[in-house]
């Protein structure tokens, strides 16, 4: 305890030297505006500004990079919220609850809410990092895929939570977007499905054209064939700071999400997108009225962003603790290290104590910059919504179509943007939902991968999956929640879901 | 104003990726090279380099763009369908003769071929190195290949992907020995380390450089590389030639391609200057941190190498055959 307070001291001196200052604000500045920016998520951002930091030394180069990644999460919100638009993957949860609650005048609250659950996630994760980073990291990598796959399979349980309406139509969605997602090549033997010679369909479909389209795009086409366009939204400024029963209501979900991101996050594999839906699914079930989930239920923006803020700490702690690269960006910031010739690896902490702690000490100044950064520009965004749509709609428009190409420099990329939008037009028009398309387009390829991978292992056994004691237990915990939906079926009583629906045909009678 | 200065680097970035029009003198705008993988792995790593290197002899602007997807098929098809004059080269892995094997393999038209493309030159060629965890029970690799001959497909490996580089390894490797691994494909080299490193496979065939600090750390064994010599970093680890498994043979490298049809003076012009290139203190420096040993070799010996390396891939390719689902 002693020592790890004599480290602090010393990566808090490294972290507060005027060099290391600027990049840890530099990174947070780049990380907001990446994460702002639809399309270009963190990833992208990081891959973008990796050869700018060749130039740097490690440590300010690790500090900055990592401030792109936190600092992206702070900045998704930001359309996920306005707009409907998520800037990034991780914010796809944001959209729904976020967007609902701007149409209902209440965009400031929802920002300033979910930049102080990010602060809060952001810092208390850094906590756990400093203490637990060594023994949690040799957990982490028990995670293999068997239990990777029943992880994800309780991710697929969000489904049930994320549809107010029809089950039958919200199931329709989820298997749609699981199709969309089988597209590329099969990772086990080498095939390309459903690539119809395209090259680029090789990597399958993007999250985040597909989530661009279907929110972002559906949500601008169907304002415009509106025949009166909407009345502006004109916030006061009295407006702009969450209420009373909004904070009290968003305290409890801002610190389920904030453990539930750390520890999801340490997996490795991409799961600091997971971890925001499955608080959001935590959030649905915990509630006292789950009706209000998905007309702007203020926990259903507090606990995803506070998760996926933590679970950006979490994917460090394989990362700095055994110098594994855990995930897409961990990977991109141990090449950065090894450009700079330290090698990453389980010696790390021992061999470069300055660079450990002084990214720790950074992360903690990282999250007050970005704090600081954020809140006011809540004031500034949401003037945005002052601009009139025949303004504001073709030049978001714009940056959709640059921020998805810009990613991979890539032209599929834009088509499937846009003829995602034209589908979730056609859709909305139906009367369904789209956010279930998006989960099944990011769990499918991950859900496959990790099935078929467990049965390599095990050379075609299924008892792999519950011989396994981790993946035996998530297994239990999916079986019991199944188990605990039925109930009603038993006792006759009405669930959430009755209530809802009854609600709604007295409103339409 | 540093976050504006980077924005403005960013610009320079995407502006350098533009055409110009003026045919002149060559160099005259402008060159890209094409990393058809993302930032931060090998090819990306060593196109910078290059690239700075590059452009300090040529006194001309060499850009690195990464053209990513399909396990480098879509950048490699970008290069071989640009213009050829020069302005657009190609920075490979041993990928580049895999890809269209594995096209013929399952009968479908290649996304490129082989012949669409001039080598420049080699840049580093780094063999691949077995280990095991720690607590493992083989302690060299013959313990290693007699216990996988005695127990056919229970001794698991992790790879980079199916067909991938660290799968070919591996391949060659069993044909040569006459052994049968289980295979488990995970989605790039990272993940396959993590793999192996939390026990969830035996083996794993990878360059030298990302695991040297886990052998250091002792978590992991080498037992045996794919080289010609050892590896200089690991020189108490025997070469499967050496066991006398020459088939055994298989490099992670890196090289530099034009698209065919550049003209025969720039060509010429790129390989004196890649010549003095890697002879930069600079290039030298960025390639020892990385912990890559540089392996230049150009005209007659690269094409040696290439065809030699291109037909042990294809061999291995043909043998691992089509993987029907079970």
């Amino acid at each position: 305890m002693l020592e790890t307070l004599q480290n602090l001291y010393l990566g808090f001196t490294v972290a507060l030297s005027p060099p290391v200052l600027l990049y840890a604000f530099v990174g947070c500045f780049i990380g907001t505006v990446v994460g702002v920016l639809p399309g270009v998520g963190p990833l992208a951002g990081i891959s973008l500004l990796l050869p700018a930091t060749f130039g740097l030394n490690a440590t300010n180069a690790i500090v900055m990079l990592a401030g792109i990644y936190y600092g992206a999460m702070y900045g998704g919100s930001t359309t996920s919220i306005l707009m409907r638009i998520p800037g990034e993957a991780a914010s796809v949860m944001t959209c729904i609850d976020g967007y609902a609650m701007a149409r209902k005048g209440r965009a400031g609250a929802a920002l300033a809410i979910a930049a102080v659950g990010s602060y809060v996630a952001g810092t208390a994760s850094v906590v756990g990092l400093m203490f637990l980073a060594p023994p949690l990291a040799s957990f982490a990598l028990r995670f293999g895929p068997p239990e990777y796959f029943a992880l994800l399979l309780l991710g697929l349980l969000v489904l049930a939570y994320m549809s107010g309406g029809s089950m039958l139509k919200a199931l329709t969605m989820a298997a749609l977007g699981l199709l969309l997602g089988m597209i590329g090549i099969d990772q086990m033997t080498g095939y390309f499905r459903f690539a119809y010679g395209v090259v680029e369909l090789g990597d399958g479909i993007g999250v985040v054209p597909v989530a661009v389209g279907l929110f972002g795009l559906s949500e601008i086409l169907a304002t415009a064939g509106q025949a009166k366009p909407p009345d502006v939204i004109k916030p006061r400024l009295r407006e702009l700071l969450p209420s009373r029963q909004e904070w009290r209501d968003s305290a409890m979900p801002i610190a389920r999400g904030t453990v539930l991101g750390f520890l999801i996050g340490i997996i490795p594999g991409s799961a600091h997108i997971i971890s925001s839906f499955v608080s959001y699914a935590v959030e649905r079930r915990l509630a006292r009225r789950p009706e209000e989930f998905g007309k702007g239920a203020v926990a259903g923006v507090a606990g995803p962003e506070s998760a996926n803020n933590s679970a950006t700490s979490g994917a460090f702690v394989p990362m700095l603790a055994l110098g594994v690269p855990s995930g897409p960006i961990p990977a991109v910031m141990l090449a950065a290290m090894m450009v700079h010739g330290v090698s990453p690896g389980p010696l790390l902490i021992k061999q470069q104590p300055e660079l450990f702690w002084g990214f720790i000490a950074s992360m903690y100044v990282g999250n007050v910059v970005l704090l600081i950064l954020n809140l006011p520009l809540v004031g500034l965004f949401v003037n945005l919504l002052r601009v009139p749509y025949p303004l504001l709609y073709p030049g978001i428009l714009v940056f959709c179509i640059l921020g998805v190409y810009a990613v991979n420099n890539s032209v599929v990329d834009v088509w499937i943007m846009l003829a995602t939008g034209v589908l979730g037009y056609l859709l909305r028009k139906l009367d369904f939902e789209t956010a279930p398309i998006v989960l099944g387009v990011i769990l499918a390829p991950m859900i496959e991968m990790a099935l078929r991978q467990s049965l390599a292992m095990s050379d075609g056994h299924y008892t792999i999956l519950v011989v396994r004691p981790i993946s035996a237990v998530l297994l239990a915990v999916g079986a019991a929640l199944v188990l605990l939906s039925l109930k009603p079926l038993v006792s006759r009583g009405l669930d959430w879901r009755a209530r809802l629906a009854l609600a709604e045909k007295g409103e339409e009678l | 104003m540093t976050p504006g200065r980077i924005a403005l680097a960013l610009l320079l970035v995407l502006c350098t990726s533009a055409p110009a029009a003026a045919q002149e003198a060559y160099p005259s705008r402008p060159i890209t090279i094409v990393a058809p993988f993302p930032p931060g792995g090998v090819a990306d790593l060593t196109a910078r380099p290059v690239g700075v290197a590059l452009e300090k002899v040529l006194r001309n602007p060499v850009g690195v763009v990464n053209k990513t997807g399909a396990a480098g098929a879509v950048g490699m098809q970008y290069v071989a369908t640009s213009r050829p004059d020069g302005y657009t080269l190609l920075l490979a892995l041993s990928s580049i003769s895999i890809i269209p094997e594995a096209d013929k393999l399952f009968g479908r038209p290649p996304a490129f071929t082989v012949d669409q493309f001039e080598p420049l030159a080699l840049i580093s060629a780094d063999p691949t190195i077995l280990v095991v965890r720690a607590e493992s029970p083989w302690k060299t690799a013959r313990e290693f290949i007699e216990d996988a001959r005695k127990r056919p497909g229970q001794i698991s490996f992790s790879s980079s992907g199916v067909y991938g580089t660290l799968h070919m390894a591996m391949e060659l490797l069993q044909h040569a020995a006459g052994i049968k691994l289980r295979h488990v494909p995970y989605a790039g080299a990272g993940p396959a380390l993590t793999a192996i490193l939390g026990g969830h496979v035996d083996a794993l065939a990878s360059g030298p450089a990302v695991i040297l600090p886990h052998i250091k750390a002792g978590k992991l064994r080498p037992l045996a590389g794919w080289g010609d010599k050892r590896v200089a970093a690991l020189p108490e680890v025997p070469t499967f030639k050496e066991l006398g498994y020459a088939e055994a043979e298989f490099y992670i490298w890196a090289g530099l391609f034009a698209p065919t049809g550049t003209p025969e003076p720039v060509l010429q012009k790129l390989r004196d200057a890649l010549r003095v290139a890697v002879n930069d203190s600079d290039f030298k420096t960025a390639m020892d941190k990385l912990e890559t040993p540089i392996a230049f070799k150009q005209g007659e010996e690269f094409r040696k190498f290439f065809e030699a390396d291109a037909r042990r891939l294809a061999e291995g390719v043909r043998n691992v055959g089509r993987i029907e689902a079970k």
